[in-house]
């Protein structure tokens, strides 16, 4: 089976800093993938570089996505696609209706994919559904863009987009980071509801607790900008039990 | 040049006779009075050319210009409401809505002069002696404009509608507004200035707002005028004790527009909040000039503005808030934030805070940036295009302010003509 994603020999840097230093992963339709490391790994860069953030620099290396040069795509060709990224750190838009934005974002993907678009009533019928399955509450709707959210009404609002979308391979960059056991649970019944044989998911965290919700079918160490070990999701286990040190110390020697 | 200026506008003064006493005081002043000049500090930022390098001519009454239907479309009232329409400064009776409302008294300057109307001696006593040339101008040639006095806490809001248009070559349109809010009584009064067809004119308008002790107005203005047009208008607000004025002040059309805003407290647990927002574009100058005098203790004001410049695009913001030797317990918070498009616009904000008191809260900020690239790519991450998403950046930015005019209808209307205005903006960047 053709992969979804095929990252070859990866290199990229910001600010004329290399990060990623020869990064490379296969996934195919279906899977799920953790990526974890340590601070300072590259994990973000690499979320970044895949949704198309300009200031990152590919030096080389390749990035195929459904059979076409991903890196070639603006961030919002890569949405249209079926890319989406969770982002670690969503950004507040002050005086952007929150509802608003999400139906301008889910017409414009459906727009480039020759769609029809939702008008306002079918779109808050959909976003209610969607929002109940969450449990949030619907004055977030009302709100401007994660304005004034609390670290779990952004990641939630992150989820709910995630989940409006129905994208093809989600990015969820360190979720979990910030969040306290119920919000996590809700996020990943979230993504968990997301999961099929279509779909592909790679989650990227710091942390082994996220995967005790959302279960990966493998889990890759990314360590000084490439992946130094490869397994399953015991590998996450033993990360949580011996830390991150013997498989450095091991990639070292 | 200068003193050419001057004679014509003392002739044109001159030939009109006094209806009212203060018209003498601004005859008086027309004779002193300097041109505006960029050594003046209240000028400093201003270009003055578009409003010193035109003999404007003295707008008069023209009947049968406009129609009624002609408003209709322009009004963000419903059209039962009241809505008083002035063209080029002069009271139209056939194309205002003029029902009786008890506790609104709404008259033709012009008549409140002539009969003697209620706090009609408070007429100039706002905006006083020390009048800049076009203050001189309006008070010397004004008896047109409209009188509006509220003794009742009235649900319905008041319209008042500027238009200037003429065929009569470059018109100069001098209305004055005189608002009474009686003790206790409240009103929201929405004015527009609209553009109802590409004329080169200029709007110099004065307003002189009267708060009576707990009386509270909520002012939104759009000021829409052609973009040809000139635009100048001083507000001056007085408020007694525990009254609460709002003021919106949304500038987004003009080829050259000033607003002045002068506001005093003559009474403690008064609360004022002023809010502005520029759009300054293409070849366009907005300038916004604040004056608060915090002259009695315990009272607050907000003062909130914002701009969005592109092409060539200008804008002025000179904001003064003094706060006097008795006036313990101030708190005054002035900001400004402008976003700028392109690298031929240019900003001169200048937030002023001068405090003679010791027991206060005041502060200042301003901030002046470009787009957000995390906003940017944020949006742009959700599949929403690049121009698309300047625009709802832009747009989010002015909303917040917008929203202050807590009246829908009018916001709808601002931010259809903003994003109408920005979406080839943003396309090109």
């Amino acid at each position: 089976m053709e992969h979804l994603l095929s990252i070859k020999d990866l290199h990229a840097s910001i600010n004329g800093k290399e990060i990623l230093k020869g990064f490379s992963l296969d996934m195919k339709a279906g899977e799920v993938h953790a990526i974890m490391g340590p601070n300072g790994s590259g994990k973000s860069t690499l979320s970044k570089v895949l949704a198309g953030r300009e200031e990152y620099e590919v030096t080389s290396g390749t990035v195929i996505y459904k059979g076409e040069n991903l890196l070639e795509m603006s961030p919002e060709e890569r949405a249209h696609q079926g890319i989406f990224m969770a982002f670690q750190y969503p950004v507040e838009l002050p005086g952007v209706n929150n509802t608003y934005f999400m139906q301008a974002s889910l017409n414009a993907i459906r727009k480039a994919r020759g769609e029809p678009e939702l008008n306002s009533l079918n779109f808050m019928k959909l976003v209610r559904t969607k929002l109940k399955a969450l449990e949030m509450d619907e004055n977030l709707l009302k709100r401007s863009v994660n304005t004034g959210f609390s670290g779990g009404e952004m990641k939630r609002n992150e989820i709910l987009q995630m989940t409006l979308l129905e994208p093809t391979l989600s990015i969820l960059d360190e979720t979990d980071s910030g969040l306290d056991i119920d919000a996590l649970k809700m996020v990943s019944k979230g993504v968990n509801s997301l999961r099929s044989p279509e779909r592909s998911m790679l989650v990227i965290t710091h942390y082994q607790r996220l995967l005790d919700y959302i279960q990966p079918d493998y889990v890759h160490v990314l360590s000084g900008g490439r992946i130094i070990r490869s397994g399953d999701k015991s590998l996450a286990l033993e990360l949580e039990e011996k830390g991150y040190g013997w498989l450095q110390q091991e990639a070292a020697a | 040049m200068s003193a050419a200026l001057l004679d014509y506008y003392q002739t044109l003064a001159a030939n009109v006779p006094n209806e009212h006493a203060y018209q003498a005081v601004g005859k008086q002043r027309l004779g002193l009075v300097e041109l505006p000049n960029r050594k003046q500090e209240a000028w400093r930022y201003t270009p003055l050319a578009p409003v010193l390098e035109h003999q404007f001519a003295a707008a008069s009454r023209e009947e049968g210009l406009l129609e009624p239907a002609d408003i209709a479309s322009l009004r963000v009232t419903p059209a039962d409401h009241v809505c008083v329409v002035l063209l080029n400064g002069f009271f139209m009776p056939e194309l205002s809505t003029l029902p009786a409302q008890a506790g609104l008294e709404v008259l033709d300057l012009a008549q409140a002069i002539q009969t003697s109307a209620v706090g009609i001696e408070r007429l100039g006593s706002l905006s006083g002696e020390c009048l800049h040339l076009f203050g001189a101008v309006n008070a010397a040639l004004t008896s047109a404009g409209a009188y509006i006095r509220v003794t009742d806490k009235l649900a319905q809001p008041v319209e008042i509608m500027h238009i200037n248009y003429s065929f009569d070559g470059e018109v100069l349109s001098n209305p004055r507004v005189l608002v009474q809010v009686e003790a206790n009584a409240s009103l929201t009064l929405l004015e527009q200035h609209a553009a109802f067809a590409d004329v080169l004119g200029m709007h110099n308008g004065v307003t002189e707002i009267f708060l009576g002790e707990g009386a509270a107005l909520n002012h939104p203005r759009l000021q829409n005028d052609s973009l040809r047009t000139r635009h100048l208008s001083s507000l001056y607000i007085q408020q007694a004790a525990s009254s609460v004025y709002k003021g919106t002040t949304l500038a987004l059309g003009s080829a050259w527009s000033r607003t002045e805003f002068h506001l005093d407290f003559s009474g403690g647990h008064a609360h004022c909040e002023l809010n502005g927002f520029y759009l300054a574009g293409e070849q366009q100058m907005q300038a916004m000039h604040l004056d608060v005098l915090h002259s009695v203790p315990d009272c607050s004001s907000r003062e909130s503005f914002k701009g969005i410049l592109y092409g060539q695009g200008k804008a002025v913001f000179d904001g003064n808030i003094l706060v006097k030797k008795d006036a313990q317990q101030t708190d005054a918070r002035l900001s400004n934030d402008n976003l700028v498009l392109s690298r031929e616009a240019e900003i001169d904000t200048k937030p002023r805070l001068e405090i003679y008191a010791d027991d206060v809260q005041c502060s200042h900020g301003t901030t002046v940036g470009q787009i957000d690239p995390e906003m940017l790519f944020y949006l742009r991450a959700r599949g929403i295009p690049k121009s698309a998403a300047m625009g709802m950046i832009c747009q989010g930015f002015a909303a917040e302010l917008i929203a202050h005019c807590d009246y829908p209808a009018l916001e709808t209307k601002a931010l259809s003509i903003l994003q109408e205005r920005l979406m080839p903006v943003a396309a090109a960047l």
